[in-house]
């Protein structure tokens, strides 16, 4: 038996003009909810072609449920939900259905009876309605996300590989989403999804990594990253508008590292070797409303944007702001 | 296996399940039978018009000529039909005559007239004004009819019997004709050479139409990014293997209910045209032998694997419809060159032009069925330009594969020609 889903070892992947992924290393235990994250262009959507046998490496391996990835029997066993999404827009939702099923070596009688289950779950089918009998593009865009979700998981894969899966997701959709994996996860599913939402990867992983410019940055279970970078972050709450003195206090480079303004509440990162306390007398000092003075765990977010950069990361996208 | 049999048959059902192709097959041979049955009918109107024969002849040659004229074109008419009129005019008051004539045309008393006069007698020029005057078959009869009346008149002054006159040149002559091939007489030529142009004209137009489908329908597969999801699953030369085969079923169905209805409606025509009460000359289809169809079935799918892949390639290696166009220029330039040379190789299937045209892989698709249904090949170039095509095929569904593994996951820029060289050496 094995005990990771997915083991890379040292792939390396190059294109004309660049390096797409270098040396990456990377274990997904069995079981876990594994958030790939790293801004656009980081080699995402590249590892995950590797992992699904789309493409090969030009140096490394990959083993995948503990076969090679490019053992033809393994790919029956993933499900993958791309980026963009699209189906077969003049196709009835049932006979793309089936295909996408047949496709994964499923028999179309079997294949029929799953896909009545699916459209009844996601309210597909009604008393009333049954979209299946509907092609593609008569049903509303949020439906057909629905129709793509079942596509994905209709052959009960082992291992699912979700890529930007949130993005454009309405409200309700993302929800169910979200319900979804932690559905498959108790089912002992291996889920592996690609994000820059951190707020997201954050509540939803058990374990990350983090590449950019195709290189491994961290990699780890969320609990073991927050706290190698735990004790040297800082929450600061003002009552009013911080002054000129304060700002200077917060400028202090033998004090503070970093600091993320949000004007009435501060994130910071202490100096290495600083003293916390040495921090709050000199606030104290400058005679500021201090509301709230504590360590904190830093938030994935701010884990990344020190190891990636505020560059590497996309304003509007993570949800702060 | 079970995976490309899953392709194919989504291709197949997809598109033979749309309107435009129920559509298109069954007005297909709607359409032949009345290519068939309307030119008939419409050549028996011009033949036994009646108008032909609802005439005046006005005659001033002061012989009695305009009799005779009346007399030939009644021959061959059912007796009870219209008659000509003959009026004797003297040549002064000719054209008084011409003017009241052309009153009663105008008020559809008569069709039209004759004028037979001096110039007339000496064989130079015979008149006719009416409403049928652009009417090839009755002014050809027309002319016969005088020509006939001539004839009978000089023969008559040359001292031969009246009565035997009329049997000598009674002669309602027609040509048929037969082709000789190297295999002995097979059929009429004319029906031969259709076809043959027929033949060549079907694969060039199945080759481009579903050539199309296949680009297009790539060209979906990338744009709506279901291509991603079909090739995680199987991989990309089985999705590509899948879709010309699919899509080359739907074009050999089609062309098969085409052949068929088209050969039952050519068995049917005397039938249908006797309803119309038209009397057709017989005609014998030409024999198609199994191997015949056999060598014309290989040349249709190799010729359309060629294609088909080329196709798929280019759908792959673009991003938009208005892409598309441009870059499969070079492909549609291969074939419509080709089908430039389908009629002066359809009279002379035996030049060089014929035989080049039969070894280059990229025509010998279309050109070689057509010399085929023409008569018979040297077996040498018969075996030269398979091998040939098939090389080709060969050659074209690996590059084809290639470029479409690369391009069904490259978006944005329309990639150059160099970079798509630069795909063909990929490993994956």
């Amino acid at each position: 038996m094995f005990d990771y889903t997915i083991q890379i070892d040292n792939v390396v992947k190059r294109y004309a003009a660049h390096v797409a992924v270098r040396d990456l290393t990377l274990r997904v235990p069995r079981g876990a909810v594994y958030g790939l994250l790293g801004p656009n262009g980081a080699g995402k959507t590249t590892t995950i072609r590797m992992i699904l046998n789309i493409i090969a490496p030009d140096e490394g391996t990959i083993s995948i449920l503990g076969r090679p990835a490019n053992d033809p029997a393994i790919t029956d066993r993933i499900g993958y939900l791309p980026e963009e999404r699209g189906l077969y827009r003049k196709m009835q939702v049932r006979r793309v259905l089936r295909f996408l099923a047949e496709l994964k070596g499923m028999k179309g009688n079997v294949a029929d009876r799953k896909i009545t289950e699916w459209l009844e779950r996601f309210d597909l089918k009604t008393a009333d309605k049954d979209w299946g009998l509907s092609k593609i593009d008569e049903l509303s865009r949020g439906m057909q996300q629905k129709v793509q979700f079942i596509g994905t998981l209709l052959h009960d894969p082992d291992l699912v590989i979700l890529d930007e899966p949130f993005s454009g997701l309405d409200p309700i959709n993302a929800q169910a989403l979200k319900d979804t994996i932690v559905e498959l996860k108790q089912r002992g599913k291996t889920i592996i999804f690609s994000t820059h939402l951190m707020d997201n990867a954050e509540r939803l992983c058990d374990s990350v990594c983090i590449i950019a410019q195709g290189t491994k940055v961290l990699d780890g279970t969320i609990r073991e990253i927050k706290h190698s970078h735990g004790t040297r972050n800082l929450a600061l709450g003002l009552g009013e508008a911080p002054s000129m003195d304060l700002m200077a206090v917060l400028r202090d480079r033998a004090l503070v590292d970093r600091v993320d303004d949000h004007n009435l509440y501060f994130d910071i990162e202490l100096a290495k070797g600083a003293d916390p306390q040495a921090l709050l007398h000199r606030i104290v000092a400058t005679g500021s409303t201090i509301n709230r003075f504590e360590i904190v765990q830093p938030s994935l977010h701010q884990i990344f944007l020190e190891k990636v950069g505020a560059s590497g990361i996309e304003r509007g996208m993570t949800g702060h702001g | 296996m079970a995976k490309l049999w899953a392709i194919v048959k989504r291709e197949f059902l997809e598109r033979v399940r749309t309107k435009w192709f129920i559509i298109v097959t069954i007005f297909g041979p709607v359409f032949f039978g009345a290519m068939i049955i309307i030119p008939a009918v419409m050549a028996k109107r011009s033949k036994s018009s009646s108008e032909f024969i609802n005439t005046r002849i006005l005659d001033a040659t002061t012989t009695g000529f305009g009799q005779r004229i009346a007399d030939a074109m009644k021959r061959g008419q059912s007796p009870g039909a219209v008659v000509p009129q003959v009026s004797v005019i003297k040549p002064s008051e000719l054209s008084q005559a011409e003017s009241t004539a052309t009153r009663q045309v105008m008020a559809k008393q008569l069709s039209g007239y004759v004028i037979a006069d001096q110039r007339t007698l000496v064989g130079e020029e015979v008149r006719y004004a009416g409403r049928n005057a652009t009417s090839i078959a009755d002014m050809e009869r027309l002319r016969a009819a005088v020509k006939d009346a001539l004839l009978s008149q000089r023969l008559e002054g040359a001292g031969i019997e009246s009565g035997k006159v009329r049997d000598l040149t009674f002669l309602p002559l027609r040509l048929s004709t037969e082709r000789i091939t190297d295999k002995g007489r097979g059929g009429s030529g004319a029906v031969s050479i259709i076809f043959a142009g027929a033949i060549a004209f079907l694969l060039y137009m199945s080759i481009i139409i579903y050539g199309q489908n296949v680009l297009r329908g790539v060209l979906e597969e990338k744009t709506s990014r279901v291509a991603e999801v079909v090739v995680s699953s199987v991989p990309s030369e089985t999705l590509l293997a899948g879709k010309v085969l699919g899509v080359g079923a739907v074009g050999l169905l089609q062309q098969v209910i085409w052949v068929v209805t088209t050969v039952v409606m050519l068995k049917l025509r005397q039938p249908i045209l006797e309803k119309f009460g038209v009397t057709s000359i017989p005609f014998s289809l030409p024999e198609i032998s199994p191997g015949l169809g056999l060598l014309l079935l290989l040349f249709f799918i190799l010729g359309f694997i060629f294609y088909a892949s080329l196709y798929a390639a280019v759908g792959a290696s673009v991003n938009t419809e208005q892409e598309a166009q441009q870059a499969v220029q070079p492909l549609l330039i291969l074939l419509v060159a080709t089908a430039v040379f389908i009629n002066p190789i359809l009279f002379n299937p035996t030049s060089r032009l014929a035989s080049v045209m039969s070894w280059l892989p990229f025509s010998a698709p279309i050109i070689m069925p057509l010399r085929l249904s023409l008569g018979s090949v040297p077996w040498y170039e018969l075996a030269g330009s398979l091998i040939g095509l098939l090389l080709a095929c060969f050659g074209a569904v690996w590059i084809a594969a290639r470029i479409y593994r690369v391009g069904l996951l490259m978006y944005g820029k329309r990639p150059t020609l160099r970079e798509m060289g630069r795909w063909l050496s990929y490993s994956r």
